[in-house]
C-alpha cells in the first residue's frame, strides 16, 4: 500500500516518513521544472509552481528530459515538501469523450495557496474533479503524484484518506443522512486509517464543537439531512466545515465564494484562512479578486481552453479584474 | 440487469387473449368476487380444496352458543358462503398477478384450534397493550390508564349493550374482502375489539402484539394457520393510536397469519396506525386492513414490512364523506428470497378529500420480489379532491423484481391528482459524495439504502418503535449485502 499521511490538528502524528521515489517523476528541488517568476513576492511561501509548460510539446515522451531542465535561480531557499505535481493531464468527459483537460500543469508545494481563475467553461472545475476521481471523467493521459503517491490509481475515497479534499461547487442532497452523521461517518473513516478507534456520538460532538464557531453554524445545522434544503450559503459553510473536521493536506476549494451575500462570505473566507498552516495548501478556484485579497495567494493561475496559460502573482487577478480575460490570456 | 416489470397505466389491460370484452360476472350473488377479476375461470366458482379448507377450519372452533358470540357466529356463516364460490387465487387473477400463493395451498394447512400455553414477555412500555397469540387474546396489561368508556379487549368479554350493537353494525358487512377476507371470518376465535367513544381522545395508542406460537419445522410440510380479528371503532370526535406488530417467533418456523384488522373513523375521529410485520422467513402473512373514514376524519398509517416468505397487505380506504384525510405510507423490504406485496385501494366518493400515499421498497436480493398494485378512485361527487401517489423502488442485486401498479382512476372533473412511480439503483452523485470525504464505497451504499427507507420510518408517531424498526432494518440489510 501506498502510504498515507494526512494532517489533522487534533492528531498527533508521527514525523512523516520519508517519501518514496516514484521513477523519474518526483524532481527534487534543485532540479525541478521551475521558471522564476519576473516579480517574487518577499514571502516565505515563496512560489514554486510550475510554469505551464505547453511549449514542451515532447514532455509527455520524455519525462525525464523535462525534470533535467535549468536549477532554479531560488535555491537559496529551505527545503519544501513537494505536495501535488501534474503533468500534462488529459481527461475526457466520460459518456461524451470530449475532451475538456487538453495537458495540465500545476506544482504545489507544502504550505502554498494556488488560484486558478479563468472563463466558465475553461476546465477549472474539471480539474479539481479530476484530481479527486469523479467518476463523470476519464484521464486519458498525463500524470498526477500527490504526496509521491500515484494519485491517479488511487480509488475517491483513498484520495481523500490520503488527504485530498474538494469542496463541490453544489453538493449534493442527501435526504435521510443527517449532517452529524455523515460528519462522524467521514471523521472515522480517516480514524480507522490511522488505526485510531472510532470515536461515539458524544466524543465526535466534542470534537466537532469547536469547528461549528469557526464557520458560524448553529448546532441545529448538524440534525439536518445533508444539504437538504440548505441555502447556498450553508452548503457552502458546511463544505469548509467537513473541511475542519477532516483536515487535508491540499484542499481544492471549487467556488466557495460564489452565491454568497457579504456576511457568509467574511464567515467562509476567514474560515480558510483559519485552516491555513503552513504545512497545508490550498487551491482556490475563483472568479473574483475579492476572495484573493482575503486569502492571499502564493499564485495565480489562468486557465483556458483545457490549459494553464498564464501564471502570476496577485497582480494578474487585478487585471483580470479590470480588463477581462481577454486582455490578458492573449499570447504574447 | 434487475428485472423490471412496469405497468404505470390507469386503465388495467386485458388480461388474456381468450377474455371476452365483458365477462359477466360470478353466477353467485354472494360471491366476493372483485368485480374487476376478469379471470376467464371465474366461472369454475366452486373449489374442493377451498372447501376442505373452510371445513377444517368450521370444525377446529367450538361452535359457541353465548350471546355475545352470536354477531362472530353470524360472520362465520356469512363467511362461509362466500369461501364456497370463491376459489383458491391463481396466477391468472389480476390481484394475484404477480404473487405466486401456491406454496400455502401446497402446504398442509392445520387450523390452530385451542389458545395456546405461550408465555408472552411483558413488552417494556407503559402502554396499554394487548397480546394476541395465534390468533387468541392472552394477555392484556396497563389498560388501567384509558379513559371512560373506553373498551379495549375481547368481544366475548364485552358486556355494553350499546357498544356491542355499534359492533355488529360494522361486523360482516364489509363488501370489499376476498378468498383470505372470508377465511379469517371463518376461522377468527375471537375479535379483538378496541372502541373510542365519541369525543375521547386517547392519549397512548394500543399495543398489539402478535404473536405465532405453532410452527412446522423447516422441511415439514405444516402450516398451521391462525385468523386474528381486530375491530378499532373510533366515535364522533375520538382519537386513538394503533401500533400492531407482528412478531417473528421462534427461529424460521412456517406458519401462515391471516389477520384482519378493520377500522371505522367516526365524523371528525382520527386514528394513527402503525403496522410493523416482522415474521419468519418461512412464514405467509396475509393481511387486510379495511378502513371506513366518516367526513372530516383522519386516517394515518405506515408500515414497515420486512418478514415473511410472502407477505401481502390489501389496504381498502373508503371516504364515506366530504373532507376526510388520508395518509398512507410504506416500506418494504426484501432481502431475502421473499415477496412483500401491497395492494391498496382508496375510494374517495366526496368533496374535498385528501389522500397521500408513499410506497417505498427496497429489494436487495436475486430472488427477492416486491408487488404494488396501488389504486385511487376518484368518483364523480369527489371534486376539489386533493389527491398524490408516489412509488419508488430500489433494486440492489441482479434479477432482483419489483411489480409496481400505481394507478388513478378519476371521474370527477375539478382534482388536483399525481402520482409518480421511479425505479432505481443508488444515486452516482450521492455515492461520489461519500466516497469524496473518504467513506468507503460500502459503507456509502448501506447508508443511502438505509436512508431511503429512513423517509417511511421517520414517520412512525412513537421513538420507541422507529428505534427497534431502525435497527431490524440496519440488521437485515447488513445481512444480504
Amino acid at each position: 500500500m501506498a502510504l498515507s499521511v494526512f494532517h489533522h490538528p487534533s492528531l498527533t502524528l508521527p514525523s512523516p516518513p520519508p517519501q518514496p521515489s516514484p521513477p523519474s517523476l518526483r524532481p527534487s528541488p534543485s532540479n525541478s521544472l521551475q521558471f522564476t517568476l519576473p516579480a517574487p513576492r518577499p514571502l516565505l511561501l515563496l512560489l514554486r509552481s510550475s510554469r505551464p509548460n505547453r511549449r514542451h510539446s515532447s514532455l509527455r515522451a520524455g519525462l525525464s528530459s523535462a525534470v533535467d531542465s535549468p536549477p532554479q535561480t531560488s535555491g537559496s531557499q529551505p527545503e519544501k515538501k513537494l505536495i501535488l505535481q501534474v503533468r500534462d493531464l488529459t481527461a475526457v468527459i466520460a459518456e461524451s469523450k470530449q475532451e475538456i483537460l487538453k495537458g495540465v500543469n500545476l506544482t504545489v508545494y507544502e504550505g502554498e495557496v494556488h488560484a486558478v481563475m479563468g472563463k466558465n467553461g475553461s476546465g477549472k472545475s474539471t480539474f479539481a474533479k479530476v484530481l479527486v476521481g469523479h467518476p463523470d471523467y476519464e484521464v486519458t493521459g498525463g500524470s498526477v503524484v500527490f504526496k509521491g503517491q500515484d494519485l491517479l490509481e488511487m480509488e475517491a475515497d483513498e484520495r481523500s484518506l490520503a488527504g485530498l479534499f474538494m469542496s463541490f461547487q453544489s453538493p449534493v442532497e442527501i435526504p435521510g443522512v443527517s449532517n452529524i452523521n455523515f460528519l462522524r461517518m467521514a471523521y472515522n473513516a480517516k480514524r480507522e486509517k490511522l488505526g485510531l478507534p472510532e470515536l461515539g456520538v458524544f466524543e465526535f460532538y466534542a470534537y466537532l464543537y469547536p469547528k461549528l464557531e469557526l464557520v458560524n453554524m448553529k448546532t441545529d445545522f448538524l440534525d439536518r439531512n445533508v444539504n437538504e434544503g440548505f441555502s447556498g450559503g450553508e452548503k457552502k459553510r458546511n463544505e469548509i466545515l467537513q473541511l475542519a473536521v477532516l483536515g487535508a493536506e491540499l484542499a481544492l476549494l471549487d467556488e466557495i465564494d460564489s452565491g454568497l451575500d457579504v456576511d457568509a462570505f467574511q464567515d467562509v473566507a476567514k474560515a480558510v484562512n483559519g485552516l491555513l498552516t503552513p504545512t497545508n495548501s490550498v487551491l482556490l478556484i475563483t472568479h473574483y479578486l475579492r476572495l484573493l485579497q482575503f486569502i492571499k495567494p502564493t499564485c495565480i493561475h489562468i486557465m483556458e481552453n483545457g490549459k494553464i496559460v498564464k501564471t502570476g502573482d496577485i497582480s494578474l487577478a487585478e487585471a483580470l479584474e479590470k480588463d477581462g480575460y481577454e486582455a490578458i490570456a492573449k499570447p504574447h | 440487469m434487475a428485472a423490471i416489470a412496469f405497468t404505470p397505466q390507469v386503465q388495467r389491460p386485458p388480461l388474456s387473449l381468450f377474455s371476452t370484452p365483458k365477462t359477466p360476472k360470478p353466477k353467485t350473488r354472494v360471491s366476493l368476487q372483485p368485480s374487476s377479476s376478469s379471470s376467464s375461470t371465474s366461472q369454475l366458482s366452486y373449489d374442493p380444496f377451498v372447501h376442505q379448507l373452510a371445513e377444517s377450519l368450521d370444525d377446529s372452533l367450538p361452535s359457541s352458543s353465548s350471546s355475545s358470540s352470536s354477531s362472530l357466529q353470524s360472520l362465520r356463516d356469512s363467511s362461509v358462503q362466500t369461501v364456497l364460490s370463491t376459489p383458491w387465487p391463481t396466477r391468472k387473477d389480476e390481484p394475484f398477478r404477480f404473487t405466486d400463493t401456491s406454496f400455502i395451498k401446497n402446504s398442509q394447512i392445520t387450523p390452530i384450534s385451542r389458545p395456546p400455553s405461550f408465555p408472552t414477555t411483558p413488552d417494556d412500555t407503559q402502554f396499554p397493550s394487548l397480546d394476541i397469540v395465534d390468533g387468541f387474546l392472552v394477555n392484556l396489561s396497563n389498560l388501567g390508564e384509558l379513559p371512560n368508556g373506553v373498551f379495549v379487549g375481547s368481544l366475548l368479554e364485552l358486556s355494553d349493550e350499546t357498544i356491542l350493537k355499534r359492533v355488529s353494525e360494522f361486523l360482516s358487512t364489509s363488501s370489499q374482502g376476498d378468498l383470505f377476507w372470508s377465511i379469517n371470518g371463518i376461522g377468527a376465535p375471537d375479535l379483538t375489539v378496541v372502541y373510542v367513544p365519541a369525543g375521547c381522545r386517547v392519549e397512548s395508542p394500543i399495543y398489539l402484539r402478535y404473536f405465532a406460537n405453532e410452527g412446522g419445522d423447516i422441511g415439514s410440510p405444516k402450516l398451521p394457520l391462525s385468523n386474528p380479528r381486530v375491530l378499532v371503532l373510533v366515535e364522533k370526535g375520538g382519537e386513538i393510536g394503533v401500533i400492531e406488530e407482528f412478531l417473528g417467533g421462534d427461529g424460521d418456523k412456517a406458519y401462515w397469519v391471516n389477520s384482519v384488522l378493520e377500522v371505522v373513523v367516526g365524523e371528525g375521529g382520527k386514528v394513527r396506525h402503525s403496522y410493523v410485520q416482522n415474521q419468519s422467513v418461512n412464514a405467509a402473512h396475509i393481511k387486510w386492513t379495511s378502513v371506513r373514514q366518516e367526513s372530516a376524519s383522519t386516517y394515518e398509517l405506515v408500515e414497515i414490512s420486512t418478514g415473511g416468505r410472502l407477505s401481502r397487505h390489501n389496504l381498502h380506504v373508503q371516504q364515506l364523506g366530504p373532507d376526510t384525510i388520508t395518509e398512507l405510507s410504506t416500506l418494504h423490504l426484501s432481502a431475502g428470497d421473499q415477496t412483500q406485496d401491497l395492494h391498496s385501494s382508496i375510494v374517495l366518493d366526496h368533496p374535498r378529500g385528501y389522500s397521500r400515499q408513499l410506497h417505498k421498497c427496497i429489494v436487495s436480493h436475486s430472488e427477492g420480489k416486491a408487488v404494488f398494485d396501488g389504486n385511487v378512485k376518484v368518483n364523480r361527487y369527489a371534486q376539489q379532491t386533493d389527491g398524490g401517489q408516489l412509488t419508488r423502488s430500489l433494486l440492489l442485486a441482479p434479477r432482483a423484481t419489483v411489480n409496481v401498479k400505481p394507478n388513478l382512476q378519476i371521474i370527477a372533473d375539478d382534482v388536483k391528482c399525481s402520482h409518480g412511480a421511479a425505479i432505481s439503483d443508488l444515486e452516482e452523485t450521492q455515492l461520489f459524495y461519500f466516497l469524496a470525504r473518504g467513506i468507503s464505497l460500502e459503507a456509502a451504499r448501506r447508508a443511502l439504502v438505509y436512508s431511503f427507507g429512513a423517509e417511511v420510518i421517520e414517520g412512525l408517531p412513537y421513538p420507541w418503535i422507529k428505534t427497534k424498526v431502525e435497527s431490524q432494518i440496519k440488521e437485515l440489510l447488513e445481512g444480504s449485502s
